[in-house]
């Protein structure tokens, strides 16, 4: 079990995704927009969510406290913008 | 404690002043000057207009009590970075583009500085405070990607600018490295050493 992250549109909810193999993060992308257009994401229901949402998003890992996998999809921060 | 912030418009100069309580000596460095638009987002007042923003918030500290700041009004080159951030005990990244950033994270790396970055998405919605030994920039969408302009988002800014400071005062009297995840609903500390 994971614990993803989503943060999108000003909002920010943690959603659990049972994750039986390592995930890619386009397959993060693909995850959360399903999840966000099913009303799996507490507080973050778009049915229409368009395909391409999170395609600039960034996918950032880290372990919790006890070794959990926490998996955040973030928008970019201008560390990148030139 | 010498604790330089690098950049101090909507994000930088915010935190500055949210640092003011610290036994420390607050540096500013920006080349750039005070326009009134950045009255909205940034921590200046209209007798700071055409002012260069990093001594204009060097005067503006004189109105508070018993702050130490020293001021830099120039742009942070390969050729300067060494005389004005060698003496740092803590560097702060606000600045609004990759290549300065990289520049002071090249720095910080080779000398063994600290060094913390604190930024906001495009859209203002979202921002990130990050110690540099996890900072990795983030490619552009499209090149030239506009970064947020700041008045608009003046709440995110706020919040952004209350926790990189709350990670400055941390590391000051604590030795922490705490980074975080910003957005109007929740600040989440993602990591800490």
């Amino acid at each position: 079990m994971a614990t993803l992250n989503i943060t999108y549109d000003g909002m920010s909810s943690d959603v659990p995704v049972e994750l039986d193999h390592p995930v890619t993060d386009d397959d993060v992308r693909r995850i959360a927009t399903e999840l966000v257009r099913s009303g799996g994401v507490p507080g973050m229901h778009r049915a229409r969510l368009q395909a391409d949402a999170f395609r600039y998003f960034v996918v950032d890992r880290f372990r919790g406290p006890r070794g959990e996998e926490r998996i955040y999809l973030r928008p970019k921060v201008p560390f990148g913008a030139r | 404690m010498r604790i330089i912030f690098c950049g101090v418009g909507a994000i930088g100069s915010q935190a500055a002043v949210l640092c003011r309580n610290l036994e420390a000596t607050l540096v500013f460095i920006d080349f750039d000057r005070v326009e009134s638009k950045n009255l909205l987002a940034q921590a200046y007042v209209k007798p700071s207009v055409g002012k260069n923003k990093a001594e204009a918030l060097k005067l503006q500290f004189l109105n508070l009590h018993g702050v130490k700041t020293e001021s830099f009004g120039v742009r942070v080159t390969r050729d300067n970075v060494e005389a004005l951030c060698g003496g740092a005990d803590l560097l702060v990244d606000c600045f609004d583009n990759q290549d300065s950033r990289v520049l002071l994270s090249d720095f910080a790396r080779r000398a063994g500085k600290p060094l913390l970055h604190g930024a906001v998405s495009a859209d203002g919605t979202f921002g990130l405070v990050r110690w540099d030994e996890r900072f990795t920039p983030d490619a552009e969408d499209t090149a030239g990607q506009a970064t947020c302009e700041g008045g608009a988002h003046l709440p995110l800014l706020g919040l952004l600018a209350a926790t990189l400071a709350r990670s400055v005062q941390d590391f000051a009297k604590h030795g922490s490295r705490r980074d975080a995840l910003v957005n109007l609903s929740s600040v989440i500390p993602t990591a800490g050493a």
